[in-house]
């Protein structure tokens, strides 16, 4: 039942994949990232009716499986930007949206509510003895943004990062639902050519894992040399 | 769209999505119990199997383990020359357990290195075997660590099993599928959003409870260090 042959042809198959693959993964936590510091930044610096918007909307996208965020962003971005657009008086077909853009759009809504999460938690890490510190030295909020804390909180996100990014790369996964091919969904054309399920499914396990082995040893490489550093 | 018909006819299926989670939930406990015993007393070899284990878990999509298990287990029942009795809701019950034993497995063991070193020490100087140290020491304490952890990978397995009807499992999704097109597919978002307050009731449920063991636990709590859970989803 097991076929061995197989295995070398597919995997050339679904290697095809991965660039596609990590380009969209790299969009979307670049996206997520920019919106979920906004969010943490919003948490952080204790914004009054903004903060009880994004708590709002945290709680929204997690406890809403990532799916079914997915299908709600096929079935409803269109209109939605078709109506948006006729606001401003443009006319412009939303239908035309192509599916990775939604999936896109969607993934990064979802990945923003967790990114908010790290990014808080790595803010939260930052002794303020330093800000009072560099306060008295006389910086301003800028100098002290930009030269005490964000040197250290990136590093301090780091390891978090890594594991966000790998998420957003098994997310990808269900992109397959509304026909955006990525690793997952290119073994499954595959194999859907040669009816060998198992064999395709298993060497997508395989480029999952050493994607995974590579993002987070790599990850760890950089945090050890920045570390060294500060 | 009828939501006083819709309704009820999603709620059917739900018992399928309950056996679905409660079995991962149980089977995967006490795997990541056995794979978590054999990873901190670092057996040799079996300990490094268990890593592989957990990293497959951990680093595959939940869909494509889905997939791996319905076409893999066949395979294995053939092994053992067992009659064929896998049906999706079988693959799907295997493939989430492995899921989240993996899952929980790095929740239970930060947990248990996250007490306090000293108490290890006292209990091994005292002579207490393996188990004795895991039930009256360190197990007491790791419980409350990993609780908030615990919350989190229940909540995401609620939102994984979402994804069983991709390999044929009759759940709420799948009847939702079959909902929207006896309405020739004009409701599609309606219900989509009816499934979301489905699903986020479930996850607030399932936080409530957990939330009410931390809670009761606290006051058993040694030491005050809370445990650092990465928010971060897992699908």
């Amino acid at each position: 039942m097991f076929d061995s042959e197989v295995l070398l042809p597919d995997l050339w198959d679904i290697l095809g994949a991965v660039p596609v693959t990590l380009t969209m993964a790299l969009a979307i936590f670049v996206l997520s990232t920019i919106v979920g510091s906004l969010f943490a930044m919003v948490e952080y610096r204790r914004v009054p009716v903004l903060r009880e918007l994004v708590v709002a909307y945290k709680v929204a996208f997690k406890g809403v499986p990532m799916v079914i965020v997915i299908f709600l962003a096929y079935y409803g971005l269109p209109p939605a930007l078709q109506f948006l657009a006729s606001l401003i008086g443009i006319e412009f077909n939303g239908h035309a949206t192509p599916n990775w853009v939604t999936l896109i759009v969607a993934l990064t809504a979802c990945v923003s509510a967790f990114q908010a999460e790290v990014v808080k938690g790595a803010l939260n890490s930052f002794d303020t003895g330093q800000a009072d510190a560099a306060y008295s030295l006389g910086y301003k909020r800028s100098q002290l943004f930009r030269r005490v804390m964000l040197p250290q909180v990136i590093v301090a996100a780091i390891p978090d990062l890594a594991n966000s990014f790998m998420v957003i790369m098994k997310a990808l996964s269900l992109g397959f639902a509304i026909e955006v091919v990525d690793i997952f969904a290119q073994s499954q054309l595959t194999a859907a050519l040669n009816f060998y399920y198992l064999e395709a499914f298993l060497i997508a396990v395989v480029i999952y894992m050493v994607i995974a082995y590579i993002v987070t040893h790599g990850a760890d490489r950089v945090e050890a040399a920045l570390r060294a550093r500060t | 769209m009828d939501l006083s018909i819709m309704i009820p006819e999603l709620l059917l299926a739900l018992p399928l999505t309950l056996a679905i989670t409660f079995t991962a939930m149980i089977a995967g406990f006490v795997l990541a119990l056995i794979t978590t015993t054999f990873r901190v007393r670092r057996t040799p070899v079996v300990s490094q199997f268990a890593d592989l284990y957990v990293s497959y878990a951990r680093s595959v999509p939940v869909v494509l383990q889905l997939f791996v298990a319905f076409y893999g287990l066949p395979l294995v029942v053939d092994l053992f020359d067992v009659e064929d009795f896998v049906s999706p809701n079988v693959a799907a019950m295997v493939g989430l357990s492995l899921y989240h034993g993996g899952y929980l497995s790095e929740v239970l063991r930060p947990a248990y290195l996250a007490v306090e070193r000293g108490q290890h020490d006292a209990a091994d100087s005292l002579g207490y075997t393996f188990r004795q140290k895991i039930l009256r020491v360190v197990g007491p304490q790791a419980v409350h660590i990993a609780l908030p952890g615990y919350g989190n990978a229940i909540i995401y397995l609620i939102h994984n099993v979402a994804l069983v009807m991709y390999i044929g499992a009759a759940d709420v999704m799948a009847t939702a599928h079959l909902v929207m097109e006896r309405d020739y597919n004009q409701y599609q978002f309606e219900t989509y959003l009816v499934l979301a307050a489905i699903y986020s009731l479930l996850c607030l449920v399932a936080w409530l409870v957990v939330r009410f063991f931390e809670m009761r636990n606290s006051k058993f709590a040694l030491t005050a260090t809370p445990a650092k859970v990465t928010m971060m989803a897992s699908v």
